[in-house]
């Protein structure tokens, strides 16, 4: 049997408490998180089964040396980086209490991750598909240029309907339970 | 001191007044995350992206400054704003304490 599997996963910007708990599970079964190649691809590298914590945090490459220093003394395993995502992990036995098993130990600052993602992450999606999916989705459907362009365009409107909606009501609906 | 670190810090989160307590002497982070836990016999315990916004927050507002840096850790000490806000903070607790000892 192979020491190393890929697993295909898609999770968005409003799913990150999912990622954690299947990360978990998957390092239960004795597979260890040991890279994430954007935008679906996880590898893992076979272990012995454990019950490790896995938590991320969007620093949207704004880490620094001095971040990194902190997260570490408090017990945490970086793992790695993927979009302006960071991966940390830590094992279950050595958490005493809850806030030990946390990146955020107060609402305030949990609330202010979601609102760094929907500023850095919503607004681009937002801008993209009003600018470009909407017009370009229009023109592909009024002049019946290429079906091939048409249905690229509407497959596309539809991606971006379903990401709007389901990460913008997810991420709200965060954000107002925090406060 | 004016309205605005008035507004944020009066009366202050049980994790910003513990933080700003420690830093009557220079530490970093960790250090002020271990004292927390034994002062209140783990029944307060802050996590580190709390404790790094917390600290980078409180800097920018002046309440704490930036001492030097050791292996990577940054060590902070309290400024004369953070002492006031501080003695405020203090002097409300001491007084709610005061005011729950009383009978109603």
């Amino acid at each position: 049997m192979s020491d190393t599997k890929l697993k295909i996963r898609f999770y968005t910007i409003a799913d990150f408490n999912e990622e954690e708990i299947w990360l978990r599970e998957e390092h239960k079964k004795g597979w260890r998180l040991s890279k994430m190649v954007p935008p679906c691809f996880y590898h893992f590298e076979k272990c012995e089964p454990e019950d490790v914590i896995y938590r991320l945090d969007y620093k949207n490459n704004k880490e620094n040396e001095d971040y990194m220093q902190m997260i570490k003394d408090f017990g945490w395993e970086y793992v790695g980086k993927c979009v302006g995502w960071l991966y940390f992990r830590k094992s279950a036995s050595s958490v005493v209490n809850e806030n030990d098993g946390e990146i955020f130990s107060d609402n305030a600052s949990r609330s202010s991750m979601v609102e760094h993602i929907m500023k850095t992450r919503m607004m681009p999606i937002m801008a993209i598909f009003f600018c470009c999916v909407i017009p370009n989705a229009l023109r592909a459907a009024d002049d019946g240029v290429s079906a091939f362009f048409a249905v690229f365009w509407l497959v596309m409107l539809a991606i971006y309907i379903y990401l709007l909606v389901h990460c913008g009501l997810k991420l709200k609906k965060m954000k107002d339970n925090l406060e | 001191m004016d309205d605005k670190i008035r507004r944020i810090y009066v009366p202050m989160t049980e994790t910003g007044f513990y933080i700003l307590f420690c830093l009557q002497r220079p530490q970093h982070g960790y250090g002020i995350g271990q004292q927390v836990r034994q002062m209140t016999e783990g029944a307060v315990t802050i996590s580190p992206g709390t404790m790094y916004g917390t600290l980078s927050k409180m800097e920018k507002d002046g309440l704490i400054r930036l001492v030097r840096e050791e292996d990577k850790r940054k060590l902070y000490t309290i400024t004369s704003l953070g002492r006031e806000v501080l003695d405020i903070e203090i002097k409300r607790i001491e007084r709610l304490y005061r005011n729950s000892q009383e009978k109603i």
